[in-house]
């Protein structure tokens, strides 16, 4: 059975319709959601964890309907949510903010609340930092401290906004350990810019931009959009719709390829790049420059 | 470490064959004695041997909760319902000690005029409302989201936050009221229009947002005790004359419609409440 099914539905904030007649289903694995800012991926997390409700369309999560009050209960006590900007009460340390959590999750027996506190813990190797106040620790710290109170209570839909944002490598490698254990029998949504996650972790993956599902398959399948469409050159080719030198001197080109051009292997991020065109490619440079602290590598029609 | 627990004792405590004091005294030394530990390890049922670290350890990490938090414990407050005040931003101790530096002006205020009374009983009722504003809602409580995915009912949550910062506010107030120059039943008038204002608010909250509910009875209960002040400011008016009869009847019917307007709508809670 599906744990999550969505069909045609649609949330309009004003005049702005940030779910378009969205439909998917969801069953054990990882789905991956990939989309630049404002795609909706946020918006359709929400409606699944139950925090928000659609203007029209049906949604079931593990066959209830979520609009109803004992459904929702029901739903609730099988889900676990880590929001896309989590808030902490940050004079609590990080197990007095999970055990608070704990609280709200129907756990009122002390013991067997603060075994479940330290196995969470323990999951996303938050020991060495438990008894730390949360105000005191670091943004990819709290990330995971956020990570690990949706953990609570081991539950069968985990709807995640963007984990693995401002995690170090180190950091990201261990969730990506931590999920594909926990994604073997139990559905996981996950939203993210890193098309490597989605890569790494997901079977399956959609992509969204305007409210809308442009692309759900596998990050095989992603690949295969950008198929023949991926080159390298010495110099960037007035062909290329997105063109960037890399680090070996080369440039990558996305686009129509010019006959006996030097195609290579797509990457996941070649195929959603290609999908959603200049937007993805504006915002992937963008947050790369950042990393770049401020220069630019990039080059091409938007430098 | 000069001494180890007698391999007798060991053996007794392994199987729990050991009184409460001796136990403890065993449980202390082997939290800082590997070597017992190791012996240990050896002896008893194993699954039993796990259930007691367990217990040790959550005994020896747990840290000591907050100051508030404490004093919840003290009064015998489940450890639940405590963590569950200690994160109200409207318990903090900045807030308690902001509620008790404006009851302490209000009160000196009271002892310079009579017109500083009247501005206590004025006063008294906003302390809960504020408070209780700021218990609960998605601007004010950094784990809403979270917890309104979870299954704990937001509605149960609000009351007991509700109810505990009325019952800190309305507690303060009233001693400070005993402070009060004035030692008649007026130096209560301020009670019935705190209830009636908090569980108006709260009923509110189930339509509009938290913040916008209590700014709007704020200003209805600020605006119309001046208007009573000017108009009463040329006669011998008394606090009973002003607060007093009608408008204690007024606000023991909002209460009521409150209640009732509240658990009539408690399932919007669920759902989520406004920004």
């Amino acid at each position: 059975m599906n744990s999550v099914r969505i069909e045609d539905a649609v949330k309009r904030f004003g005049s702005t319709r940030a779910l378009d007649g969205v439909s998917l289903e969801a069953s054990e694995g990882i789905t991956g959601l990939l989309g630049p800012n404002g795609a909706g991926k946020t918006t359709l997390l929400k409606v699944l964890a139950t925090v928000m409700s659609l203007d029209s369309g049906s949604i079931e999560i593990f066959g209830r309907d979520p609009s109803r009050h004992r459904h929702r209960l029901d739903i609730r006590r099988r889900l676990g949510y880590m929001p896309q900007e989590p808030g902490f009460h940050r004079s609590f340390t990080a197990f007095e903010f999970i055990d608070y959590v704990a609280i709200l999750k129907e756990m009122t027996d002390r013991k067997a609340r603060h075994a479940e506190v330290d196995r969470v813990i323990a999951l996303t190797g938050l020991e060495k930092v438990a008894h730390k106040k949360i105000k005191a620790l670091s943004g990819g710290m709290r990330r995971r401290v956020a990570l690990s109170q949706a953990l609570l209570g081991d539950p069968r839909l985990l709807i995640l906004d963007e984990p693995t944002a401002g995690l170090d490598p180190e950091q990201r490698l261990r969730f990506r350990e931590v999920m594909s254990r926990l994604g073997e029998e139990r559905s996981i949504l996950l939203s993210t810019h890193q098309t490597e996650d989605v890569a790494a972790l997901c079977p399956r993956v959609i992509v969204m931009n305007h409210g809308k599902m442009l692309f759900e398959g596998t990050p095989k399948d992603l690949r295969e959009v950008a198929r023949g469409s991926v080159w390298f050159s010495e110099a960037r080719a007035p062909e290329a719709r997105l063109s960037w030198r890399t680090g070996e001197g080369v440039h990558r080109n996305i686009g129509t390829a010019p006959p006996g051009a030097n195609l290579v292997d797509p990457s996941v991020e070649d195929g959603y790049l290609l999908l959603l065109g200049d937007e993805a490619f504006i915002e992937a440079a963008w947050r790369r420059s950042r990393q770049c602290a401020g220069r630019p590598w990039f080059t091409g029609r938007y430098r | 470490m000069s001494w180890h627990v007698e391999p007798e004792m060991l053996e007794a405590y392994a199987h729990t064959a050991i009184d409460d004091a001796h136990a403890y005294s065993i449980e202390a030394h082997l939290v800082s004695c590997g070597e017992c530990r190791a012996q240990i390890a050896t002896l008893g049922d194993q699954k039993e041997l796990e259930t007691l670290w367990t217990e040790i350890n959550g005994a020896i990490t747990v840290p000591t909760p907050g100051i508030i938090e404490r004093g919840l414990l003290r009064l015998g407050v489940k450890d639940h319902v405590a963590r569950l005040l200690a994160a109200t931003p409207s318990l903090s101790v900045s807030w308690l000690g902001g509620l008790i530096l404006a009851l302490g002006f209000a009160v000196t205020a009271a002892h310079l005029s009579s017109r500083g009374f009247l501005m206590f009983v004025v006063l008294a009722p906003l302390l809960p409302l504020a408070g209780v504003a700021v218990a609960y809602g998605p601007r004010v409580d950094p784990t809403y989201e979270i917890g309104l995915a979870a299954p704990l009912s937001s509605f149960h949550l609000l009351l007991v936050r509700a109810s505990a910062v009325l019952t800190t506010s309305g507690g303060l107030a009233f001693v400070a009221s005993l402070a009060l120059p004035q030692k008649d039943w007026a130096m209560v008038t301020w009670l019935i229009p705190s209830l009636g204002l908090t569980l108006a608010s709260l009923a509110l909250t189930s339509v509009i947002s938290p913040l916008r509910a209590a700014t709007g009875l704020a200003f209805v209960w600020v605006s119309g005790s001046a208007l009573a002040l000017y108009y009463a400011a040329n006669t011998a008016a008394t606090a009973e004359d002003l607060f007093g009869g009608i408008v204690q009847l007024v606000m023991v019917l909002v209460t009521v419609a409150s209640v009732a307007l509240l658990f009539g709508r408690r399932g919007s809670f669920e759902r989520g409440v406004r920004h």
